[in-house]
């Protein structure tokens, strides 16, 4: 965007500051990162660290059973949950900030409505919406059944059909209020003579929307996909808490994250601590390849646009 | 922005990637510091690790039985989440903060502690490891060496509940024969009861109920020793039939089946909204809690015609054991206590104190119906087969009886392509007769 600034402090003393940060982030997160990559190098017996296998690990997972049908499901379903995101989640957290944008007697109250899901643990969330959808219990069918619309209730977590998309709809209530809140932030940036002069030119709302204030929040949401595609790769408690860690009914809420919890604390095999990093360490090259690309093109793209 | 959202990205992903790294670090409370009155030698606290959090003040009065026979000696019983145990014991066990002894799991779940060297072989340790049933040491064998790696604990037996009120209600007794147990079924459902409390959400839960209904049907242990064998494999016409039955019964549980959850299946029984329930006697206690003026009753399912077995059973499994960490500091206080966890003394609390099943001889239960439970495993028991013998790779079999089961349910495949699932699944790291 703009240019480079000067660091207000000179370079030794920055340097300085950031050593702390630098050395937590060094003992806590790149340290366990090196590990799960050296671990996932080697075969084990249990707890027992065996023989240097290489990528041997790697391939297991992408050749033998059960990995080699589970990992492709597993993936297919995070890729579901990101477009999902994307469709509901954001859009609806676009639209939202746009109409409070205008709004301002009422935003803080709806911003801070939409917020409070964030304030509850997922796996809290997960297990209301898992009682609140019980096809025997759950108050949701009943609603249905109450208006009239008892053909419209269904075992929502019961139907591989449905599950997956009730994760997605589910997620998606709790998080709204992240892209309403980012969006909403952006907008306010936003110069309002752009608008202005568009309306002056005798556009209308939506013209405007479209062709004026959406491409000004491209860069914003190009953060947003980013954000949302790391979340939604890493999707854990919300499927954990509607499907269980087999990701019922069938595995058709199974993700990445339950097949690497599965690998490394459910199984029997013996080289149990093997294959579960090498599912890690394929989750975080996924995660971070996409990312880069991602932004990359991205930039390319607000490039063209200016 | 840009560049910032993808150091915002990979921060967060490596975050993710921590949860990989279960490297063994310490983290333990500290031991005990109360030091024994009446001890005339150097006071030693051992610590002893759980998974039973909801256990933790019976467990300490528990010991404080042994603490008092034992004045040297403090048990320092500390209790961690059931679901994160497994993880934290692995940690403890390599690092140098770990229980002295620990409450380890069977069959499968144990191999990892037992290949990595982290647990100690008992039975030169604790000869009384000699006069338990054979079939309960197997949940605490060794995989390869068959070295006994712990004392056992608890047991677990799975069989039918039924609510006596509502079986007199409708004049029914308990079923002698497999058309008594449809008569039932029927007509129950007749009189708008749910007569199966089933929730196949939870794909654990599956397998519990296919023994627990069809276990007589495929052969119980017969059919497990064939399998040991290699004389056949899970697409055993037997097997099929039994799944068949599953299907079957399917109209006799709640609808969308697939959709109800475990918890809803155990609310659907104790709210008397349903009349049997098949599960395990883990049960007991939360039945009696959620609802005390619920009248009940067990039963084994006789089995339908044409079965392996002309007799019902009751299939059990070992519920964990007591483990030696190979890294104590005080082996021979650990040997004292663990000596003392095969004594029918304890046992008999565990049996009162905590409600469950102790495999230690000689023990009675002042509860009618554990009793009889117990009692009825004695004359006829099964092994809890996906569970005992088929826990030792990946996958699980109960998993993929849990996977394959709700594909029944939702009609996805016939009760062949049930027992393929298991076989197929099975096969990766499994071949009859090994």
């Amino acid at each position: 965007m703009s240019g480079r600034r000067t660091a207000a402090l000179p370079t030794p003393v920055a340097l300085l500051f950031l050593l702390p940060a630098a050395a937590l982030f060094g003992i806590f997160v790149l340290y366990p990162m090196a590990t799960a990559l050296t671990y996932s190098l080697f075969s084990w017996r249990g707890t027992a660290q065996e023989a240097f296998v290489g990528l041997d690990n790697f391939v297991a997972l992408f050749t033998t059973e059960p990995y080699r049908s589970q990992l492709p499901r597993a993936f297919a379903h995070n890729a579901l949950l990101f477009a999902g995101a994307m469709v509901v989640q954001n859009s609806v957290g676009l639209l939202l900030a746009y109409v409070l944008h205008r709004r301002e007697r009422v935003r803080r109250l709806f911003q801070v409505l939409y917020t409070m899901p964030y304030l509850v643990s997922p796996l809290v969330v997960g297990y209301l919406w898992s009682l609140l959808l019980s096809p025997l219990f759950g108050p949701v069918n009943a609603a249905l059944r109450a208006l009239g619309l008892g053909s419209v209730a269904q075992p929502w977590l019961g139907d591989p059909d449905t599950a997956l998309w009730v994760v997605v709809l589910v997620t998606a209530w709790q998080w709204v209020g992240f892209p309403l809140l980012i969006y909403g932030a952006a907008l306010g940036s936003l110069d309002p003579t752009m608008e202005e002069a568009a309306m002056l030119d005798g556009a209308t709302s939506r013209q405007r929307f479209w062709h004026v204030t959406l491409p000004m929040l491209l860069p914003v949401i190009g953060t947003v996909s980013v954000l949302t595609f790391i979340f939604s790769m890493e999707a854990f408690p919300i499927p954990y808490a509607l499907g269980g860690s087999n990701g019922s009914p069938a595995g058709a809420t199974d993700v990445m994250s339950l097949l690497f919890y599965r690998t490394a604390f459910n199984s029997g095999a013996s080289n149990a601590i093997g294959i579960s990093s090498a599912v890690a360490i394929v989750l975080f090259v996924v995660i971070v390849g996409v990312s880069v690309l991602f932004t990359r093109w991205f930039r390319k793209v607000e490039r063209g646009l200016t | 922005m840009n560049r910032r959202t993808t150091l915002a990205g990979v921060t967060t992903a490596v975050v993710a990637l921590t949860l990989a790294a279960c490297a063994p670090t310490s983290g333990s409370p500290e031991p005990g510091t109360a030091a024994g009155e009446g001890c005339d030698g150097e006071p030693v606290a051992l610590d002893v690790w759980s998974w039973r959090t909801e256990d933790v003040k019976t467990y300490e009065q528990i010991f404080d039985v042994f603490e008092q026979a034992n004045p040297c000696i403090t048990v320092n019983f500390q209790a961690h989440l059931n679901t994160e145990y497994d993880q934290i014991l692995r940690t403890g066990l390599t690092g140098s903060d770990g229980p002295d002894v620990a409450q380890v799991r069977s069959y499968g779940l144990l191999q990892p502690l037992v290949e990595g060297g982290n647990l100690e072989p008992l039975e030169d340790l604790v000869p009384a490891l000699g006069d338990f049933d054979d079939a309960i040491l197997d949940g605490a064998r060794g995989r390869e060496d068959g070295a006994v790696y712990g004392v056992p604990l608890a047991s677990q037996t799975i069989q039918v509940y039924y609510n006596t009120a509502i079986f007199e209600e409708n004049g029914l007794e308990e079923p002698e024969t497999w058309d008594d147990f449809m008569a039932i079924n029927d007509k129950l459902l007749g009189a708008d009861v749910t007569p199966l409390a089933v929730g196949a959400r939870d794909g654990w839960f599956v397998p519990t109920v296919h023994d627990a209904l069809t276990a007589a049907q495929y052969g119980g242990a017969d059919f497990q020793q064939a399998l040991r064998d290699g004389d056949t494999d899970f697409t055993d016409p037997g097997y099929v039939d039994s799944i068949q039955t599953l299907k079957d019964l399917q109209k006799y549980m709640p609808e969308d089946v697939t959709g109800v959850a475990y918890t809803d299946a155990q609310v659907l029984f104790t709210s008397e909204q349903a009349a049997m329930f098949a599960g395990g006697s883990y049960e007991l206690a939360f039945f009696q809690e959620a609802n005390p003026d619920l009248d009940l009753g067990v039963f084994q399912v006789p089995p339908p015609p044409g079965s392996a077995l002309d007799h019902p059973v009751t299939a059990g499994y070992a519920d964990g054991s007591w483990g030696l960490s190979a890294t104590t500091e005080h082996p021979q206080e650990a040997e004292t206590l663990l000596n003392w966890l095969a004594t029918p003394e304890f046992g008999q609390l565990v049996a009162d104190e905590l409600k469950q099943f102790s495999p230690i001889p000689g023990v009675e239960y002042s509860d009618p119906l554990q009793q009889e439970m117990w009692d009825l495993y004695q004359e006829n028991p099964a092994p809890y087969l996906l569970l005992v013998d088929y826990r030792y790779g990946d996958p699980v079999g109960t998993d993929l009886m849990g996977e394959a089961g709700q594909k029944l349910f939702l009609g996805d495949v016939d009760a062949e392509g049930a027992a393929q699932i298991v076989q197929d699944g099975l096969s990766a790291w499994w071949t009859p007769g090994e």
